[in-house]
């Protein structure tokens, strides 16, 4: 089997990919592409079990064909050479793979098309589309506050909630939650499933930066999103999610606006100045002035700002881990935002003062209890 | 540590004879007598020893019935923890007035990192010889100090002078001091490590030294690293300000031993019910439940369960000692101990001090 691909496209195709193989992967196996020949159209594969990617692409050849490619060195390959037209050369009965260029031949093992995993298909399912745009926000605003707690695996995903008026994702990972609604992504029925976090960031990172249409098959199993020439399966983490709106306090009537950027940069100065481990910053308000400060005993170490802010409720103090805080602002598209606070001991609430008209989000994050150091 | 950093300051403060002591001051008859804090019955246990008691042999943990034996002059005050607290939360202002690098190892003890201290002081042992008179007269009672430059020696060296005493071991003095220290004196080396240490020749700090840290490790596990520095007076462990609480628990030692499902069960329940309100002034979020459990013949097993999430109200805990208890092969033997201990916090699991879960 022979065929024949521009250097530089095949590079970009499997980049879109390659973030699923892992270095120490359960099967072998698993560390090649699946590269398949038919009627003139490259499908390549890349899983590891949970997630698989495939991409389509149009490539010069006479026969049809399957092998298995090691995806690394090929990866190092491709980038290394100047754009030009390639020819693999496959011997199909002894796996070795020799790719030519105009710089030389190189020449490495390949192996049995037939070992690779099957990749499962999404039967009996559901349908929904989405632009890339409403995903890859959906993602980026929650995928941060998704756990890494193994003995929690709900948490280490997006629950995705489908509506007839709405879609929700929600991440959190026990310290903080963010909700994103959205009003113009909808399913005539109800479904929720949680898609796992390696997913998103893979989608994350291969959604293209152009607005199209991302169509979504899933039943209880598996997801399989389709975009462009590529398609991604993965499977769904078959647990249940923390009810999250029991958490998301409703009466926080201590209410203060205050510009996103100002206070993003005073927090990123003031965490300086934390202890490392805990990263305790103490927020407190008082009439309509906002002061933060930070202490580390343990290096003598202290910082505190001032900002104005607009404020209607008691004065309060409250500390906050500045790392959460900073991730939240971070995330938050909006010049002015809103902080909605109870008592020391109770989740704050983080949103954008200016909302778009089919989005809505809701960033909580859990205080750190301040202590004064008295025994 | 950085090896670099400035010689440290640490004070370790014991109390002498903390409860006893307590116990002597409150009530004047007691004084000059052998005392015994913790109960009398059978079943016992001498939780303190006036200094008058010790001089008989009877120490801290010993059967009640065994001290009684030794002593029979001892007098049984049952224990008061409420003032012993109190007393507690008196000393720790003392010790805050000159550092806030405070780790208290118990109600009774605690260490001091004075490197950098409120007052200005110059030397740690102007520092403990002032805390030791302002515990004298807030409290009436005596505190030894230990001053030296790492927690171990300032541990050991406030056990060399006791009662009242003030002992300093200098950085220059600290090598020298633990070749001649005999090996049960070093701190973590209990009687069965002291045992084993023996037959290999080992008797003091010097004999210690011999071994390198490898061979340390494959005889004694990773205490062996400890070991190892220590027999050099090297301890790079820092001062802990609010150590973290890492359990609650509960356990009762019965008068009888409890025989029969039924009654047992109706015991445990009652444990669960001491811990549950132990839950309710310490909230913590703890994922792992431990059944203690000793027979009449002092046989002891423990069984534990850790959950996803956090013990949160009184049914789990109910529900899961039961459980616990259950998975036990009926026994006929009858039950002499029963506890029930809540561990694997949640939030220290994260390393981030004082942050609130959310309630899922």
């Amino acid at each position: 089997m022979k065929f024949i691909v521009s250097s530089g496209t095949l590079l970009k195709e499997l980049n879109n990919i390659n973030g699923v193989v892992t270095t120490n992967p359960v099967v072998p196996i698993l560390e090649n592409f699946l590269f398949e020949i038919k009627d003139g159209t490259l499908t390549v594969t890349a899983s590891d079990l949970q997630t698989s990617m495939i991409i389509e692409m149009e490539v010069e050849a006479k026969e049809n064909g399957n092998i298995a490619v090691p995806a690394k060195i090929l990866m190092d390959t491709l980038k290394n050479l100047p754009e030009q037209p390639v020819t693999f050369s496959i011997d199909e009965d002894t796996y070795s793979i020799e790719i030519s260029s105009d710089n030389g031949r190189y020449k490495l093992a390949g192996e049995n098309a037939t070992d690779f995993p099957k990749i499962p298909e999404v039967s009996d399912g559901f349908s929904v589309n989405i632009s890339t745009d409403a995903l890859a926000s959906a993602i980026n605003n929650t995928i941060f506050s998704t756990s890494n707690d193994e003995l929690r695996p709900a948490m280490t995903g997006v629950y995705v909630n489908l509506s007839d008026t709405n879609t929700t994702f929600v991440a959190t990972d026990g310290h903080r939650l963010v909700r994103y609604r959205r009003v113009d992504v909808a399913s005539e029925d109800s479904h929720a499933i949680i898609i796992p976090r390696k997913a998103l960031n893979l989608l994350k990172i291969t959604l293209p930066a152009e607005n199209t249409n991302v169509s979504i098959d899933f039943n209880m199993a598996n997801a399989f999103f389709r975009f462009n020439n590529i398609k991604m399966i993965c499977r769904l983490i078959d647990e249940r999610f923390p009810d999250y709106e029991n958490v998301i306090p409703a009466n926080n009537d201590n209410m203060m606006f205050i510009n996103r950027d100002e206070l993003l940069s005073s927090l990123r100065r003031i965490s300086i100045y934390a202890n490392k481990t805990t990263n305790q910053v103490r927020v407190k308000i008082t009439g309509s002035e906002l002061q933060i400060s930070a202490e580390d005993l343990d290096f003598s170490n202290e910082a505190n700002e001032r900002l104005s802010c607009e404020h209607d409720g008691e004065d309060i103090e409250i500390g906050f881990n500045a790392k959460f805080l900073i991730e939240v602002l971070n995330n938050l598209d909006s010049e002015e935002i809103q902080v909605k606070l109870s008592e020391p001991n109770r989740a704050g609430l983080f949103l954008p003062k200016e909302k778009s008209d089919h989005e809505d989000i809701l960033m909580l994050v859990m205080p750190v209890m301040l202590s004064n150091y008295t025994t | 540590m950085a090896h670099n950093a400035p010689i440290r300051k640490i004070i370790h403060i014991d109390m002498d004879a903390f409860f006893a002591s307590i116990e002597q001051r409150d009530n004047p008859e007691l004084k000059g007598k052998p005392v015994a804090v913790g109960g009398s019955r059978e079943r016992g246990v001498v939780a303190a020893a006036s200094y008058e008691a010790r001089k008989f042999g009877v120490r801290s943990a010993m059967p009640s019935k065994i001290a009684q034996s030794r002593c029979p002059d001892l007098i049984f005050v049952k224990p008061r923890f409420e003032m012993y607290k109190e007393v507690s939360w008196q000393i720790r202002a003392i010790f805050h007035e000159y550092t806030d690098k405070v780790e208290p190892l118990s109600l009774d003890e605690a260490y001091l990192d004075v490197t950098e201290n409120k007052k200005g002081m110059e030397t740690a042992t102007a520092i403990a010889k002032e805390i030791k008179e302002k515990i004298k007269e807030a409290t009436r009672l005596t505190a030894s100090a230990g001053v030296s430059y790492n927690k171990f020696l300032a541990k050991t060296a406030s056990d060399m002078d006791k009662p009242d005493g003030l002992y300093v071991i200098t950085p220059k003095k600290g090598p020298v001091f633990v070749e001649t220290l005999a090996i049960e004196k070093f701190f973590g080396i209990g009687k069965k490590t002291a045992e084993k240490m023996h037959g290999m020749g080992i008797f003091n700090g010097m004999d210690l030294r011999k071994y390198d840290e490898v061979s340390l490790v494959q005889h004694f596990g990773k205490a062996g690293h400890y070991y190892f520095q220590i027999c050099r007076g090297i301890d790079d462990r820092e001062v802990k300000a609010n150590r973290k609480r890492k359990s609650i628990g509960n356990e009762r030692t019965f008068d009888i031993d409890v025989l029969g499902v039924e009654n047992q069960l109706e015991r445990l329940m009652q444990i669960a019910d001491l811990l549950v309100a132990d839950l309710k002034r310490i909230p913590v979020q703890a994922r792992t439940l431990t059944l203690k459990l000793r027979y009449a013949d002092f046989h002891t097993i423990t069984r534990s369960k850790t959950l996803i999430n956090q013990f949160f109200d009184e049914n789990l805990i109910e529900e899961v000692a039961r459980e616990l208890f259950h998975q036990l092969p009926e026994d006929e033997r009858g039950i002499r101990l029963l506890g029930l201990t809540l561990s694997n916090f949640i939030d220290e699991e994260e390393k981030v001090g004082g942050q609130l879960e959310l309630g899922f």
